[in-house]
């Protein structure tokens, strides 16, 4: 503890205490000395201090705990590690899919067992809610698909569901599962498996075929080749947004020390919360984009 | 030699910056010309500017790949 981080320490403490003193003494003087603007303003002033040297204060004993700010140093692996489960090398995102998975399964379980049964009629209150977000779920897959299938609504609301639970994980400072190529891929080849099974159902095998075959046959391979296309962009789309959020927040951690106090949170509100949600939307969109592009 | 490739795999995020600023300034434009209609603008902006930055999105992966010696 050095001479110039007690002096810090000190200096900011007094700050805010006599920040914290001064806007009560503003806020309780009777009324007739200053006027009500320029109290307001002064009001304004003494906050802005007062949050300004609690949070040097606080990152100060962070950086005496833990030693001040080192070098921009981030290093991160393309996948994610594996870590070993009875004697399988598992990766990381598997475990955490499955944990995900648990807390979804108990949250709808604790939904259908006790607050269902109380459903009225006339909804209020979290039946609002719940039909709210049901209601929107197969209203968009049914507008954007022309009515092609009512199952289809259940597994664009779960997949919804899967990569908020992943932006939530983020929250935690744990590698969320969509920054991992494999899981995104995985998502990306059940979208095809989709694709190919509402456009054969639709159309048959052979309309399938001749779709590709369509204005001419000599573009058979170009369309093949962008049918192809689809899982992978979709796949790269989200691992490449979601790793790039996590490479930002993790530099911002790791190379700030202790003045990192209430940044993260600030920067967290977009790169944990806000990207993610756009990405998912445009991944369901563009999902049923193609489904219904294969069905017309 | 995979460190000038890696920086070299960026270079489509020009395309992808100059592709947005149009997209956006039609968009003003329609807004300007229409203030009711904001909302669907709004909406149909995100998602063009969202699939136009991909391209981007890919050359920065393939950079990823390329600098992790994988």
């Amino acid at each position: 503890m050095s001479t110039a981080s007690i002096i810090k320490l000190i200096v900011s403490a007094v700050a805010a205490v006599g920040f914290f003193i001064a806007k009560n003494y503003v806020k309780h003087k009777p009324d007739d000395s200053i006027e009500p603007k320029k109290k307001k303003k002064l009001n304004r002033l003494f906050f802005f201090g007062l949050v300004l040297s609690v949070w040097y204060f606080i990152a100060c004993v962070i950086n005496e705990i833990s030693g001040g700010p080192n070098g921009i140093h981030v290093e991160f692996d393309l996948f994610s590690n594996r870590v070993s489960l009875f004697g399988f090398s598992v990766s990381q995102t598997t475990v955490t899919t499955w944990c995900i998975v648990a807390v979804i399964t108990l949250l709808s379980l604790i939904f259908r067992l006790f607050v269902f049964p109380k459903f009225k009629d006339i909804p209020k209150g979290i039946q609002n809610v719940v039909e709210i977000m049901v209601e929107a779920a197969d209203n968009f897959t049914s507008s954007q698909t022309h009515n092609l299938s009512p199952v289809l609504g259940e597994y664009i609301f779960s997949l919804a569901l899967m990569i908020v639970g992943c932006a939530a994980v983020e929250l935690f400072s744990v590698r969320p599962p969509t920054s991992d190529l494999i899981f995104t891929f995985s998502l990306g080849l059940v979208t095809f498996i989709l694709i190919n099974y509402f456009g054969i159902k639709k159309k048959g095998f052979g309309g399938r075929i001749k779709a590709l075959a369509s204005p001419n046959p000599i573009i058979m391979p170009m369309k093949i080749l962008s049918d192809i296309a689809v899982p992978v962009s979709l796949a790269c789309r989200l691992f490449g947004n979601m790793l790039g959020g996590m490479i930002v927040m993790d530099l911002l951690k790791t190379s700030l020390g202790g003045y990192a106090v209430g940044m993260t949170s600030l920067a967290g509100l977009y790169f944990n919360l806000f990207h993610p949600l756009i990405q998912a939307y445009i991944f369901i969109v563009l999902t049923l984009t193609f489904i219904n592009e294969a069905t017309e | 030699m995979n460190a000038i490739a890696a920086a070299l795999a960026l270079l489509p995020a020009l395309g992808a910056g100059l592709g947005m600023g149009l997209a956006t300034a039609k968009a003003v434009e329609a807004t300007a010309r229409q203030p009711e209609a904001s909302g669907k603008i709004n909406a149909i902006l995100l998602l063009g500017l969202a699939l136009a930055e991909s391209t981007a999105i890919y050359g920065f992966v393939i950079a990823l790949i390329l600098q992790s010696k994988v």
